[in-house]
């Protein structure tokens, strides 16, 4: 852990004084802003679409953290060449990616953090002024709602950590990243599209596609999963069996995607 | 000098032809062609998919669209306001984001506010209305408003009170749904029965113009109980039914025949039932 520490600090420093994070934070503060705005356009049910709004404002902010602010806190050593005074220091290639990771883990949480609090800001305001048009509202689903997405994120970063290991560029991890985050949040939807009789879907599935389908569903991280903004904004109810596996699912996605990575690195040469 | 002045020049005239362009540009654009090719909402397995983890605020920018569209069509001056197409294309839009999220209920109301008295489309919105209710358990008015439909546009009264009772099931359901449910399926006292469910409706509903017509069709039916009322009387006191409305006057059992507020006169059949000159006003209009 002492060898890890100073690793995670100076990656967490690094993310935090990047000028995107200012950028991300000010699109998130003008979507909260419409978040007020849209709201009060609808008729009834206010406090959903305030709900709505400012859980997707959470998840597509922190997603640009992760794709632009966390892939190139991991290019930058390699780009800039200082991966080799890293590395020249008393700690393994795996720990650096450990350490670096859990700097993501925290710069990630950080962030999420400030937006949260603004989210819920947002929300408190319209409650206040609206407080008829919150039937069923819950901070609690609320709060769960966006630990989840949190999660999610850092699944994402933990998966873009394992394309950074072998690729040579990164963009290319961008774009993979990218690819990663539509088909893990398309994949459940797909397959239940696919498994519908074929009367009723109006064509048939091949095997092949069947098979690859099944075969994605496994081997890509499955970012619907953690995905209950539609609940958390009706209040409806939520198992705490349903939270546990998946936060299981979470922590060992991210164990496995992190290890792979460690493994790779190992063997990876520098220019 | 002559240079910054040049320079401002050069500027004003850019900005001014901005102006000019923007306004033209979006003048010219409301003359493009928007026929009903543009009226395509993608089958809701594939936005569901394409949503990704944005389903909710889809489900929300879809609902807005619609009502943004319907707001922009309260000032054309054509004659039907809204054409069959976008109809169709409302109907499709709101189906859309009730399936991204069904349990948003804003659509639901705005489509049975909409598709059952300007467009005619009863059963399509029952179905909408079936739909809300099935996931807002909680909900009581989505079956009471598919009761309301059934009862008033299509006088399909069993399968009104069906709804009703599901309704009445749900909690904080106002308890006069129970005994307006039992009275439409034994056809008892249909015309007090019309009043209290109407007089139900009228408490639920915002819009001024449907109040309205809510109102004048009360005070239709209450007219039309009175006189019923009075001719159960007379066949109490003369033992055979009266032939003309007037009779009910010159035997004193009511002071003056109620005024039709369509406009119209009441009379009495052959079978002495009471009806009005604006049969038709009175009967809900029935388009299929």
């Amino acid at each position: 852990m002492t060898t890890l520490w100073p690793i995670a600090l100076i990656t967490f420093k690094e993310g935090i004084r990047n000028r995107a994070v200012y950028g991300i934070t000010l699109v998130a503060l003008l979507l909260f802003g419409a978040t007020a705005l849209v709201a009060t356009m609808v008729p009834r049910e206010v406090g959903k679409v305030a709900v709505d709004m400012a859980l997707s404002t959470i998840s597509f902010a922190g997603l640009l953290v992760v794709l632009f602010v966390g892939i190139n806190l991991m290019a930058k050593d390699l780009d800039k060449r200082t991966i080799y005074t890293v590395l020249s220091r008393p700690i393994s290639r795996s720990q650096y990616i450990v350490g670096k990771f859990l700097g993501m883990i925290m710069l990630i949480t950080v962030t999420m953090g400030i937006l949260s609090f603004l989210a819920i800001s947002a929300i408190v305001m319209l409650k206040t002024i609206h407080g008829g048009f919150f039937t069923r509202f819950s901070w609690q689903a609320i709060i769960l709602a966006d630990c989840l997405t949190v999660l999610m994120l850092i699944v994402l970063s933990a998966v873009s950590f394992l394309f950074a290991s072998f690729t040579s560029s990164s963009f290319i991890t961008l774009i993979l990243t990218i690819i990663t985050y539509i088909i893990g949040q398309s994949l459940s939807g797909v397959k239940a599209l696919l498994e519908t009789p074929s009367h009723e879907l109006g064509f048939t599935v091949s095997p092949v596609t069947m098979n690859m389908v099944k075969a994605s569903y496994y081997l890509f991280p499955n970012l619907s999963l953690f995905d209950i903004k539609l609940q958390a904004a009706h209040d409806l109810p939520i198992s705490s069996s349903f939270v546990i596996w998946t936060v299981v699912y979470g922590l060992v996605y991210i164990a496995i995607s992190i290890t792979l990575a460690a493994l790779i690195f190992r063997k990876k040469e520098f220019p | 000098m002559r240079r910054t002045i040049a320079i401002a020049a050069f500027l004003l005239v850019l900005a001014s032809l901005h102006v000019v362009a923007l306004g033209r540009s979006t003048v010219e654009r409301k003359q493009l062609p928007r026929g009903e090719g543009s009226a395509i909402v993608l089958p809701s397995p594939l936005l569901k998919i394409a949503a990704l983890e944005f389903r909710g605020l889809i489900s929300d920018y879809l609902f807005l669209d619609s009502i943004a569209f319907y707001g922009e069509t309260l000032n054309r001056t054509e004659r039907p306001r809204i054409k069959e197409w976008e109809w169709r294309w409302l109907y499709q839009t709101l189906t859309a984001s009730t399936d991204l999220d069904p349990y948003f209920l804003d659509p639901y109301l705005f489509g049975n506010a909409f598709f059952t008295w300007e467009a005619g489309m009863i059963r399509e919105t029952n179905d909408l209305l079936a739909k809300g209710s099935g996931y807002r358990t909680w909900d009581w008015m989505l079956p009471f408003f598919a009761g309301f439909n059934n009862f008033y546009f299509l006088q399909e009264n069993e399968k009104a009170a069906e709804f009703l009772m599901e309704a009445s099931r749900r909690p904080d359901a106002d308890p006069m749904l129970v005994s307006i449910a039992s009275k439409l399926v034994f056809k008892e006292k249909k015309t007090e029965t019309s009043i209290q469910f109407l007089e139900e409706m009228l408490q639920r509903t915002d819009d001024e113009s449907i109040r309205q017509r809510f109102t004048t069709r009360i005070e239709a039916l209450r007219g039309i109980l009175l006189l019923e009322q009075a001719v159960v009387q007379y066949q109490k006191r003369f033992h055979r039914k009266p032939q003309r409305i007037e009779l009910l006057v010159a035997k004193g059992i009511i002071q003056n025949i109620p005024q039709d507020p369509y406009g119209g006169k009441f009379y009495l059949d052959p079978s002495g039932s009471v009806k009005s000159t604006t049969e038709r006003e009175l009967m809900p209009h029935r388009k299929q």
